[in-house]
């Protein structure tokens, strides 16, 4: 099962990357710690979590091919 | 979702004040219009720990970001009468005193497009996946953060 993860902003920045595909995530909750792991910054960082375009609450659970966004908070206009 | 056709929202880098004036002058054959109203954001030259800021660079999640301006316009339209409504958002680098967000709303009487912009303008700032770097003279740089 692959997912395709989006990063932006300041979380681009401690990631390293704004794109990548992560294999055998099955929900957002076990992709969080997963990221954390590797990137421990994103411990104390606020940020939601966006599945095909929608923004998530709770754990949500993860299809083959979805698209996850990780969003810090919003600072356009 | 509608059908209605997205509307292209993000301009790469500032708004300049000539657009703005033309999309002014392109009104003035809707004579059924009595008021338009405009909101510009402009780059502020904040200075944070004694470094000015001298540009914004802004990114955006594209394909979600226009998702959320359709909605709003169509939210928009629903709850003010409205004549038409222009939304546009800078992407990529808009140096301190130029324009990055443009919302122009026109209605028959001013509470509607007065209204309609300031909604516009808050749902725009809380709702849609937009972020900017603040570049210091330095080329160092900080993640913006919004003022509720």
């Amino acid at each position: 099962m692959k997912i395709k993860i989006l990063a932006f902003g300041i979380i681009a920045d401690i990631t390293g990357k704004s794109e990548w595909i992560i294999e055998n995530i099955q929900a957002t909750d076990e992709l969080k710690k997963h990221l954390e792991i590797l990137y421990p910054r994103l411990k104390s960082m606020k940020y939601a979590i966006a599945v095909n375009l929608a923004i998530t609450s709770g754990n949500f659970e993860l299809t083959d091919g979805a698209t996850v966004a990780l969003m810090p908070p919003f600072s356009g206009g | 979702m509608s059908e209605k056709k997205i509307k292209k929202v993000f301009i790469e880098g500032a708004i300049s004040p000539l657009f703005i004036a033309d999309a002014i002058a392109k009104h003035s054959t809707k004579k059924d219009i009595g008021a338009h109203s405009i909101f510009l954001g402009q780059v502020r030259n904040d200075v944070i720990n004694n470094k000015e800021v001298k540009a914004i660079d802004y990114t955006a999640y594209n394909e979600m970001a226009e998702e959320k301006f359709h909605e709003i316009r169509e939210t928009a339209f629903e709850k003010y009468s409205l004549t038409c409504m222009h939304i546009y958002h800078s992407l990529g680098r808009v140096n301190s005193g130029e324009i990055s967000l443009f919302v122009f709303t026109s209605s028959k009487h001013r509470k509607d497009a007065m209204e309609a912009c300031t909604y516009i303008v808050n749902r725009i700032k809380e709702e849609a996946p937009v972020w900017g770097k603040e570049i210091f003279e330095d080329e160092s740089y900080i993640w913006k953060q919004n003022t509720p």
